[in-house]
């Protein structure tokens, strides 16, 4: 009798730390499976750090690696003094991005309600269209868009009323005409954002209102808009984003535009190293300079651009993950 | 009493038509933008492919047919800015996205999955698998990426991701044929690359495995189901659909992104020949049509089982 008790109490143990070590091992495994790709993503990241504040000259060093012999923070000076000056260009990219995030939140909107909720005829051929546009990519269109902007005209209007098109490249304009009609940066997928949130929004909430006197627009711009604030959000925050570092758009249809990420990339293209290094060497009398410096000015440059994202990313990431589940691209 | 109800319904329908209308007046711009800077691009881009384009005397655009000649040239006798064949960039382009998309998709379902976890530290664990959202944007890449001294820089990416170990492990004790060797090491290789395009679709899959129903997982686990299970018999069915967009997602990103479209740029304005850009752009369009279509064929028949239940 006792004997069997203890033999059972044994099994019990011997079963107990199985589990234990498994599971010991399954969250070890996991971790490291965490931390590993965690790192992987910050890798970039983590090995700028140790660029940008070396001293310049020790770039290039094979025995400073990751801890610099001397602080520095010249590579950031570069950067500033190269591309972000007073810190205008910088704000004026901000507004530009936010501006554009806003117009195609409230066209994308507008197109989304009215694929998801209203049934008007033709409403598949319409939504076939936008996975289209979705799916064939700007650049195809590029030359045509191109020369179309150079010649613009709708119609024969601009030709009848001033005599000739009107030549839209290279001005701000372009960039919002292309946003309030529904074809800025990637703006397919969020009318498809949209419009499968609001099939999702229950429908009471518009007979209601429907009940309660409401016409059609008072329904859409007092109820359906400000229960849309999961979608407002998510899209808010990837045009945002998208727009901040856009190259495509900006880069050819308002090359001269003040916005960071051409400057950035024309800065800092290939062509431009020895320039740059010249300018570093003279500016901060550091002769030794290699074009290692080069790579730490432009990395410098990419943090500073990154700041702005990172914050905003922090300050609204816990939404994120909440407003995008809500935001009916499951559905 | 009739008449009331007459005009009732009367009111009824041109209550729904009105709503029609205003609908079409929420969609007009859309519908402009897409006639205006999609409709009209499409056609005069597939209108230059067939024509020699120049400069007219008179100051505009002189356009010449040739009929099929700038796909023949583009094809035969034009290089791209890197002086390869095109042909050759297409194949390359063609092959890297068909390979690239599935394992980007399936490494972001993977990561969406890690950090559906419950676990301490998932805040931060989120906030960082998301980041590539940021730092996956062309110019950052482009601006973080070490341009000179190219050497050194894969030098101690090796030194910091000694994967020889693993390479000789793989060709040594297991009898894997050389080239899936050769194809995981090039992926481990490329791990930065593909990291760097993970952010949206870990946020899509995300949402898509908390959408799923908490109870369905109570029911397999009374039912004695093991992880693997569960995994394969209620997660990834339920995903199918997000699967799907997340796919399509990287697939356009993966186009957005490759060479070609820096060539239609080199063609057109470095290059001053329209008529070719054109005819490039044109292949490269039926290109994306033509993989997307093969892309939703394979991917019906993986779904549709799934789609049933």
């Amino acid at each position: 009798m006792t004997q069997t008790k203890t033999s059972t109490k044994k099994q019990l143990n011997l079963y107990s730390v199985k589990e234990s070590f498994k599971k010991i091992v399954f969250w070890y495994a996991f971790i490291s499976l965490i931390v590993g790709l965690g790192f992987a993503i910050l890798y970039p990241l983590i090995k700028m750090i140790p660029t940008v504040f070396n001293n310049l000259e020790d770039l290039g060093n094979p025995d400073v690696v990751w801890v610099p012999m001397e602080f520095s923070i010249v590579s950031f000076e570069a950067a500033i003094r190269l591309v972000f000056g007073n810190g205008m260009p910088m704000v004026q990219s901000i507004i530009y991005a936010a501006a554009i995030a806003t117009i195609q939140i409230f066209v994308c909107a507008l197109a989304g309600y009215t694929l998801g909720r209203v049934n008007f005829w033709g409403r598949n051929i319409v939504m076939f269209l936008v996975i289209l546009t979705f799916v064939v990519p700007p650049q195809s269109l590029l030359i045509s868009q191109y020369l179309s902007f150079k010649n613009f005209d709708i119609l024969g209007i601009f030709t009848a009323i001033s005599g000739s098109t009107i030549d839209l490249i290279n001005k701000p304009i372009t960039l919002f005409l292309l946003a309030i009609f529904g074809f800025g940066v990637k703006q397919s997928m969020f009318v498809f954002i949209f419009r499968q949130f609001f099939k999702g929004l229950p429908k009471e909430l518009e007979e209601a209102s429907l009940i309660d006197g409401c016409g059609f627009y008072r329904t859409y711009f007092r109820i359906c808009l400000p229960n849309a604030i999961p979608a407002i959000m998510t899209v808010g925050i990837l045009s945002f984003v998208w727009n901040y570092g856009d190259t495509y758009y900006t880069g050819f249809f308002h090359p001269d535009g003040p916005y960071l990420s051409i400057k950035l990339a024309q800065t800092f293209s290939a062509a431009n190293v020895n320039n740059i290094l010249y300018a570093v060497q003279t500016w901060y009398n550091v002769p030794g300079a290699n074009v290692f410096a080069f790579d730490a000015v432009k990395q410098a440059a990419a943090f500073i651009y990154l700041l702005p994202l990172l914050i905003i990313y922090f300050a609204v990431q816990k939404k994120l993950v909440q407003n995008f589940e809500q935001s009916g691209i499951v559905g | 009493m009739e008449d009331t109800a007459h005009k009732g319904r009367r009111f009824q329908i041109s209550h729904m038509n009105m709503r029609k209308i205003h609908g079409i007046i929420f969609v007009l711009p859309w519908l402009l933008g897409f006639i205006l800077f999609f409709v009209n691009p499409l056609i005069s881009t597939i209108k230059y492919s067939f024509h020699k384009v120049g400069v007219a005397d008179s100051g505009g655009m002189s356009l010449e047919y040739v009929g099929l000649q700038n796909f023949i040239d583009l094809f035969t006798t034009e290089v791209s800015s890197q002086s390869t064949q095109f042909l050759r960039i297409f194949t390359d382009e063609n092959v890297d996205i068909f390979i690239n998309t599935p394992v980007i998709v399936i490494f972001s379902l993977f990561c969406a999955i890690l950090v559906n976890a419950n676990f301490k530290g998932r805040g931060l664990a989120r906030v960082i698998f998301f980041l590539p959202i940021v730092l996956g944007l062309k110019v950052v890449v482009d601006l973080t990426l070490v341009t000179t001294g190219g050497d050194v820089a894969n030098a101690s990416i090796s030194q910091t991701f000694d994967n020889g170990f693993i390479l000789d492990f793989l060709r040594e004790y297991t009898f894997l044929p050389r080239d899936i060797t050769r194809f995981i090491s090039e992926l481990i290789n490329g791990v930065f690359m593909l990291i760097s395009q993970t952010g949206v679709q870990t946020l899509i899959f995300l949402a898509g495995l908390q959408s799923i129903n908490h109870s369905l997982y109570e029911v397999a686990k009374i039912e004695g189901a093991n992880g693997y299970e569960v995994f394969w018999k209620i997660t990834l069915p339920l995903l199918a659909n997000i699967t799907l967009f997340a796919m399509i997602y990287t697939f356009v990103d993966m186009f957005l992104k490759s060479s070609i479209s820096t060539e239609i740029y080199y063609f057109a304005f470095n290059k001053n020949s329209i008529g070719t850009g054109s005819a490039l752009s044109v292949v490269y369009l039926l290109n994306v049509l033509i993989d997307l279509l093969i892309l939703m064929l394979v991917i019906n028949r993986v779904v549709k089982p799934y789609d049933s239940n």
